[in-house]
């Protein structure tokens, strides 16, 4: 029986790294702009399609890092031309011209990868499975807890003990003294925009082993992620880490202990969050 | 703005002069758009083959939405004077349109939505089924595996009308036959993307064999995480053949060798008239198999110019007619009961095996002539 | 604060008869995409009281007014005639709308859309996997109303009908916002800090005024049960929802007008466009950024803005 926890544990604790990829650039883009953007889950779809292209051509490792470089890219371009003009606009925008963007990202999708699910193959290093505590577990799973794990560390130590990091906390608290005190607020917005539109990139490339990529998955990755800033708060990323944690708690041990309510539970989850720490639980100071 | 809409709708709604007129409804967006696709390539294949030109398609995207799809049934029905629809992958958009289909006395031949009770107790004599229906597929394989000395199963599929469907005909079938199913789990549907917990359940139930229902991206990613896990030693996996249908095995790759499942259509099928198909449908599709969604509109395609050569015309002699074409097309000799105008046609247990160009299917058993009971059926 | 003013009169008959002609020249799909229209018009009108007039902008409401078409087709099942049927949705859709609101009521912003994202996602899970509901797969064989004068059974009937019950939706809502309750729901919306300072109960009128909204959901579930004579659960998932708010947006947020303009532009876009391209959501996706870029007012706040400047 301890094999069957150690198993759940490690497959809860893989999820909860690809959520965080997913989740770190929404929280953090909305905890500094204010922005909401519902076009991250289309950011995500398109780092698992071009890593997949990319793979075909020259293998996963280049995969790895050219997909989220490359949807890094796409979030700056998509920033300066038109994200940047409407995150002064008001929430109601910006969930709008997101939404519409996930209109044409899925469709853009299906005109050049097609209808049908794709995969990626990982490089055989990390094809195989390791004894674990008695539970056997794929190395490629292990391989992503480490790239979560490694990303919200990396994450966390920029963001504290960097003087980038100051100015971004700086700007997440207080934007109108950051300015007043030299912070150029507008390139910062820029930056976590990039890097958080990477970060997707590289959770679709990463994810594109374990789940095929689909067309779909534009908005089905979407919900769970702004889920996870809801819960752990919003700009900070211990916040994104512990909501990744408890939402991918919530779903695979839903899943174990009450099959029945799988479904129901983390909109259930989020709707306790919502009503009894609206703020989320971590929520960066003087943030909304 | 209004005028010119409407003298765009009229455009395509105007009827032009010929014999008959069918109502293609087929997703071409949205999830079901590849399936959309290929039973739309299979069904004009048909036509082609036969040589007739007096036949006016006029298509229709229903996505998989029902509302879209009623609309546009009435559409077809009332505005274009269709003689005969033929379509529809999702049961829900099936359930959407039955009664208006009975009420307007149109013959509609489903080429994919398996929803047991369109040919069971929602059973209509103008609605013919030339796909397949959940019972129909899951039944066999219930038998046959209790038949190979299966014990004990484990049971997954997504948490929808179908997957419920489909677990429940299989289960039914296999502890009539002495197996018993030691547990089961429905996952949520359309957001399950992880089946890692699932799996780890399965493994610790102690059962002999994990029988699934999966399709589109599901199927993949299924397979994929199964083999990941090295499951494929301790807990052989059985399937209704959806899951390892020609449309992913590409992708799957030898994750799936091993994988048995049963199904109405193989493109691996070693019989001339099958040949002949997967050659046909090669040309214009180099590369690429033949799906059994191609096959399904191909022989509803086959059905409707059975019934017209026949010399039915109109839709109450169509009606009356599809269900008398029999023939022996790619996929077996195929029928339609006249008790439920479902589909009487061979299912193929088969494994998946890799062979000398890729991943390939190879039958196991045929189980011949498989027939569904009236489950409630009564046409008036 | 909202004024049914003479522009807005003027363009909603215009609206109307607009309509009227058209399901009469347009054979049985135009009378077909009129109903439909209508239908999606009256959703959109509900999601305007709550989100252009008390700025509580929701993605359940695709939930809610599936939570009327169901209520509608059980009571029906259950012996009730339509009329009663109806009466019944309408309070069920009122009532969750009402708790709902109960529970979201304070929060703003994106908490609040998360909120009723997360209470409508739960309505459909529900519902999806419920089998006394039919599941996915629907119910089927629902009556549509029955009136003494009028067989609705016929397409041009039944979308007249639709047509009467979006003018009734219009009028009811013009009227909610001019009584004092309608003027106490904008003054909150306006400065709640203001409006609760002048002794009103900010939290109390906007759960009230969300009931309000979900009714209207309600009556445009009922409707889409008559007209579909079958639900499925595909209406409360929340991309239908947004898409209501798609639609909100493309007419005219705030303007009750707006929302019967945008309904017809998507209905009609999406029949048209999906005859010469399978890639008909990237038209939409297009036409929504392009709306928002050019101000956000929507197709008539920007026509009534013009109009304005123009006569003055």
């Amino acid at each position: 029986m301890t094999a069957f926890w150690t198993l759940q544990v490690l497959n809860a604790l893989q999820h909860a790294a690809l959520l965080f990829l997913i989740a770190a650039g929404l929280s953090v883009s909305f905890g500094l702009m204010g922005f909401v953007n519902l076009a991250h889950g289309a950011l995500y779809m398109l780092g698992a399609f071009i890593g997949i292209s990319v793979a075909a051509q020259t293998g996963f490792w280049v995969a790895l890092i050219a997909a989220p470089l490359a949807v890094s890219a796409i979030g700056a371009l998509l920033y300066l031309c038109l994200l940047g003009r409407v995150a002064r606009l008001g929430p109601m925008p910006q969930v709008l011209v997101s939404f519409g963007l996930v209109f044409i990202a899925t469709e853009l999708v299906r005109i050049v990868w097609g209808d049908i699910p794709l995969v990626l193959d990982p490089s055989a290093a990390l094809a195989g499975r390791v004894d674990l505590a008695g539970a056997t577990y794929p190395v490629y799973r292990l391989f992503v807890i480490c790239i979560g794990a490694a990303m919200a560390a990396a994450l966390w130590l920029g963001v504290n003990r960097t003087n980038l990091g100051a100015a971004l906390r700086a700007s997440v608290e207080n934007p109108g003294m950051a300015r007043a005190i030299g912070i150029r607020t507008e390139r910062m917005f820029l930056l976590v925009f990039t890097l958080g539109a990477g970060l997707a990139g590289l959770g679709g490339v990463v994810a594109a082993p374990i789940t095929a990529a689909n067309p779909g998955m534009a908005v089905s990755a979407l919900i769970p992620a702004l889920i996870v800033t809801v819960i752990g708060g919003m700009g900070n990323i211990a916040g994104a880490a512990l909501g990744a944690l408890i939402v991918a708690g919530i779903e695979v041990f839903g899943a174990v202990l009450f099959p029945a309510a799988s479904a129901v539970l983390i909109y259930a989850a989020l709707a306790v969050a919502l009503i009894w720490r609206p703020e989320g639980l971590l929520v960066a100071k003087g943030a909304r | 703005m209004k005028p010119f809409v409407f003298s765009c709708l009229l455009a395509f709604a105007l009827p032009a002069h010929a014999d008959t007129t069918v109502g293609l409804m087929l997703p071409a967006s949205g999830n079901y758009a590849a399936l959309g696709q290929d039973i739309e390539d299979g069904f004009r294949m048909a036509l082609q083959e036969a040589g007739r030109s007096n036949i006016r398609v006029i298509e229709a995207d229903t996505e998989a939405d029902p509302q879209t799809g009623l609309t546009l049934a009435r559409k077809l029905i009332m505005q274009d004077r269709a003689d005969v629809l033929v379509g529809v992958v999702s049961s829900a958009v099936l359930g959407a349109v039955r009664d208006v289909v009975h009420q307007a006395e149109i013959p509609l031949i489903v080429a994919n939505a398996g929803n047991s009770d369109a040919t069971g107790k929602d059973c209509s004599a103008f609605i013919t089924r030339v796909s397949f229906s959940n019972d129909q597929l899951n039944r066999p394989m219930g038998e046959w595996m209790a038949a190979q000395g299966i014990s004990s199963v484990y049971t997954l599929a997504p948490d929808y009308a179908a997957g419920q469907q489909m677990i429940a005909a299989f289960s039914d079938a296999f502890t009539a036959g002495g197996g018993e199913i030691v547990g089961g789990e429905f996952t949520p549907f359309g957001k399950t993307e992880d089946f890692g917990p699932y799996l780890a359940k399965a493994q610790a139930s102690g059962a002999q064999a994990l029988y699934v229902f999966y399709g589109g991206a599901d199927a993949v990613s299924f397979v994929k995480q199964y083999d990941s896990f090295g499951l494929r030693d301790t807990l052989p996996l059985y399937s209704v053949g959806f899951l390892t249908a020609p449309l992913y095995l590409r992708e799957q790759g030898t994750s799936a060798a091993g994988v048995i499942g049963a199904l109405h259509y193989l493109p691996s099928l070693d019989t001339p008239e099958n040949e002949a198909f997967v050659d046909a449908y090669q040309k214009a599709h180099p590369d690429t198999l033949p799906s059994e969604y191609v096959v399904a509109g191909y022989d509803a395609g086959r059905l409707l110019v059975g019934a017209l050569d026949s010399g039915a015309e109109g839709r109450a002699a169509l009606a009356a007619a599809l269900p008398q074409v029999a023939y022996t097309g790619p996929r077996g000799p195929l029928k339609i009961d006249p008790v439920t105008n479902n589909i009487v046609q061979n299912v193929y247990v088969f494994e998946t095996v890799e062979g000398p160009d890729g991943m390939t299917h190879q039958v196991l058993d045929t189980v011949e002539a498989v027939r569904d009971p009236p489950n409630g059926c009564a046409m008036e | 604060m909202f004024r049914l003013d003479a522009m807005r009169i003027v363009l909603l008959v215009l609206l109307l008869a607009g309509m009227q002609v058209f399901a009469m020249l347009g054979g049985f799909f135009g009378q077909e995409i009129v109903a439909e229209i209508a239908i999606l018009a009256i959703l959109a009108i509900s999601l305007d009281l709550a989100a252009g007039f008390g700025g509580m902008v929701s993605l359940g409401h695709g939930a809610i007014m599936g939570v009327g078409a169901y209520a509608y087709a059980l009571a029906g099942q259950h012996g009730l005639t339509p009329w009663p049927a109806a009466l019944t949705a309408i309070a069920a859709s009122g009532v969750t709308g009402g708790l709902i609101g109960a529970v979201s009521a304070r929060m703003q912003g994106i908490f609040f859309i998360m909120a009723t994202l997360a209470f409508g996602q739960m309505i459909w899970a529900f519902t999806f996997s419920a089998r006394w509901l039919g599941g996915d797969n629907g119910m089927g064989g629902i009556a549509r109303a029955s009136l003494p004068f009028s067989d609705l059974s016929q397409p041009m009937a039944f979308a007249n009908y639709a047509l009467c019950l979006l003018l009734a939706v219009f009028l009811l809502a013009a009227a909610t916002l001019s009584t004092p309750f309608g003027r106490s729901y904008q003054a909150v919306h306006d400065n709640a800090a203001r409006a609760a300072a002048i002794g009103l109960a900010p939290r109390r009128i906007r759960i009230t005024g969300f009931a309000i909204s979900s009714a209207i959901a309600g009556v445009a579930g009922i409707l889409a049960a008559q007209h579909m004579q079958f639900i499925s659960p595909a209406m409360m998932f929340w991309t239908t929802s947004g898409e209501v708010l798609v639609v909100l947006i493309l007419g005219g947020i705030g303007t009750l007008t707006g929302p019967i303009v945008g309904a017809a532009i998507f209905v009609t876009l999406k029949y048209w466009a999906a005859g010469w391209t399978d890639h008909w959501h990237l038209v939409i996706g297009a036409l929504l950024i392009a709306v928002i870029l050019a101000g956000g007012r929507g197709i008539t706040g920007e026509a009534e803005r013009r109009l304005r400047h123009a006569f003055r």
